[in-house]
């Protein structure tokens, strides 16, 4: 019996698959998912190009680090330029105020310095260090929680889970299914395990991409030194989070399209609730997904230096989730929406006309 | 104690309905139809409104019932793991998964019974052979026609070889040779012993092709049974025909030459005749004969032969499906 509920699952799936990875209009889904890693692979671009340039200009005007860290401010600049050689970047002038400001620039190979003058005085000295892989991993954190987890796998799950029952319905064709000797539950359960498959594929792909794209730009020293020093738990807890993200979020859009006729309302409801997660009581964050998820997550994202200072007052904090009652808690989740959803899809009737 | 759960074995045979009703809202579907259908073509007859579909969704458990019970050669529309195995359904939605060829779309949903693939794709392609799309299998549906649509529809209804075959309109777009064609497909399943039950509104092809006929309106059953019964019911209520012809006078001065002509009336044109007649094979047949006295006659139709006209005497003037 569970062989033939197990082949009818499979036959659902395979059924599913073209509409899940190939449907025309679910080619924003992709565009979500990988956006992140195009933004990490043009990250990646600029910080190769200008370690090159930095490292031409280098070669080309050698200056020594300890010679540019020994500028003080209220040096002239032909004191400055005396000590360090002209300027190998720009030399550029602006009169501001009746102040005339000038900006040199230097390298010493690594970091950028901008010396700024008022009126041929040294007024500022600012240093651009090279970018370094915890500044990166700190950054890729920030996007991950805050876009790829919030928004990317979010959407795409509403795109692919809600279509499964509800674009069929506005297609006119889930009847065929409904006329084959298959238990509800079986095609529930293929059809989630169809949206799974698709989003934990696109979207687990883009995570390892973005990850790569992260790691891509560092020295082979840079990389492995980060890999033995917990790199590796980082990268599996990436993955991780994102699947679970798709489990989690998967039955809720799943459940959404079998209960509302129009399941873009239930995924602003939704939306709204774990947005609002930040500025949440302890109590009441632990009845989301993304508090889950936000546990699970390996490096916690820094806080937005630009909120406001008054919603930077609602910020509560409340200790993460242990890992184990996370991920217990977003499959307990998942398994109750899939019940429910199951109750639903026996009671399902079709009336194309009323949808 | 166990004898008491097996069904009879004539209820194992029969497409029952005891007292069922379903409301949609506050609006009637089809209201109190008790019906017990034998194996045989039957045809649910009934304007556009009247309850057809409804009674077809029913039994299949596309929809549920609000009151009474439906069992399907002794199972309930609601299990259906049991059901359809033995009932196929060709419903009248023109829609198809998206991106299927004809084979690939009933290949696949017959992949949801759990059989292997080789048995699949043997179901499949003798289900596309039968229906006659067999050069047309491996194109995308989306470039079929409407004929074969409706034919990619029936052999993914018949390709389980089902006992029970329910079909929603399904001679609608067929050219006249394939519409024969399966016609004689529903005679051969029905010679076989199993129920093809065929929604329709139009009389010409009902009488054609049904063993017996439930005809419909605005919910209830209002006529059930042999088609010959329903034939002669027609029969007594005149039936209009309209004769295009070079002397139509002439042709009116014959036609009374029948006792069971009651009616006959020169069109407008001048070029045509519309005579109203008891007995339509008589008057058929007195219209050979003067074909061949002389009156050229152009074309011969039925005017009213249509299941809005039998509505009109059966109900007593009610006009169907309002």
């Amino acid at each position: 019996m569970m062989a033939r509920y197990w082949a009818q699952i499979r036959a659902v799936i395979r059924l599913e698959m073209k509409k899940t990875f190939l449907a025309r209009r679910g080619f924003w889904v992709y565009v979500l998912a990988f956006a992140p890693a195009l933004m990490f692979a043009a990250h990646d671009l600029s910080m190769l190009r200008s370690r090159e340039e930095r490292s031409a200009i280098a070669a080309a005007h050698p200056v020594p680090e300890q010679a540019l860290r020994s500028i003080q401010p209220g040096m002239t600049r032909e004191e400055v330029i005396a000590q360090l050689g002209e300027p190998n970047v720009d030399d550029r002038s602006v009169r501001f105020r009746r102040t005339r400001r000038e900006f040199l620039t230097y390298t010493d190979g690594r970091s950028r310095y901008l010396f700024g003058f008022a009126d041929g005085q040294l007024e500022s000295v600012s240093i651009r260090e090279e970018e370094t892989l915890p500044q990166d991993s700190l950054i890729f954190a920030t996007v991950f929680q805050f876009f790829f987890l919030r928004l990317a796998i979010f959407f795409g799950c509403v795109g692919i889970f809600t279509n499964l029952f509800r674009g069929e319905m506005i297609d006119k064709s889930l009847h065929y299914y409904l006329l084959a000797p298959l238990r509800r539950e079986a095609l529930l359960i293929g059809k989630y395990l169809a949206g799974l498959l698709a989003t934990v594929v696109i979207f687990t792909t883009s995570a390892a991409l973005q990850l790569w794209l992260l790691l891509a730009p560092y020295g082979s020293s840079s990389v492995s030194q980060f890999l033995q020093t917990g790199g590796w738990r980082q990268i599996a807890g990436y993955l991780g989070v994102t699947a679970l993200a798709c489990l989690g979020y998967g039955s809720v859009f799943l459940a959404s399209g079998l209960f509302f006729r129009n399941p873009l309302i239930p995924a602003g409801a939704v939306l709204l609730w774990e947005s609002a997660n930040l500025f949440l009581p302890a109590a009441l964050k632990r009845i989301s997904v993304i508090f889950y998820l936000q546990s699970l997550c390996p490096v916690v994202a820094p806080p937005d230096r630009q909120i406001n200072p008054l919603l930077a007052l609602l910020i509560s904090s409340a200790e993460p989730a242990p890992a184990a009652l996370a991920i217990a808690g977003l499959f307990a989740l998942t398994a109750i929406v899939l019940v429910l959803a199951a109750r639903k899809a026996r009671t399902l009737e079709i009336s194309y006309g009323a949808d | 104690m166990t004898s008491q759960m097996t069904p009879p074995p004539i209820e194992q045979s029969l497409i029952l309905f005891e007292d069922v009703s379903r409301f949609y809202g506050e609006v009637l579907g089809v209201n109190r139809v008790t019906l017990s259908i034998p194996p045989g073509i039957t045809s649910l007859v009934g304007p556009n409104g009247s309850g057809k579909t409804t009674l077809m969704n029913l039994m299949t458990g596309l929809i549920r019932p609000t009151r009474g019970s439906i069992r399907i050669r002794g199972v309930a529309p609601s299990d259906p793991e049991k059901l359809f195995h033995f009932v196929g359904y060709s419903t009248q939605f023109d829609s198809f998964p998206k991106g299927l060829t004809g084979f690939q779309f009933v290949y696949s949903f017959l992949r949801l019974f759990g059989w292997d693939h080789a048995e699949c794709q043997d179901r499949a392609s003798q289900a596309i052979a039968r229906v006659g799309l067999k050069n047309a299998a491996q194109r995308k549906i989306e470039g079929y026609s409407k004929g074969m649509r409706q034919r990619i529809k029936l052999a993914q209804a018949l390709a389980h070889d089902p006992q029970v075959l329910v079909l929603d309109e399904p001679l609608n777009g067929l050219d006249p040779l394939v519409r024969a064609e399966t016609i004689a497909l529903f005679r051969e399943l029905a010679a076989q012993g199993r129920h093809v039950l065929v929604s329709s509104h139009i009389l010409h092809e009902v009488d054609m092709i049904s063993d017996q006929v439930i005809l419909l309106s605005n919910g209830y059953v209002v006529a059930e049974g042999k088609i010959q019964g329903v034939r002669s019911e027609i029969r007594d209520h005149p039936m209009q025909v309209l004769i295009r012809c070079n002397r139509p006078s002439a042709l009116a001065a014959r036609v009374f030459e029948l006792d069971t002509v009651v009616e006959a009336r020169l069109h407008a044109d001048g070029g045509g005749l519309l005579v109203k007649t008891r007995d339509a094979d008589r008057f058929y047949r007195l219209l050979n004969h003067i074909a061949l006295d002389g009156i050229d006659i152009e074309s011969v139709a039925p005017a009213d032969d249509n299941v809005n006209s039998v509505y009109e005497y059966l109900i007593g003037g009610e006009e169907p499906g309002r």
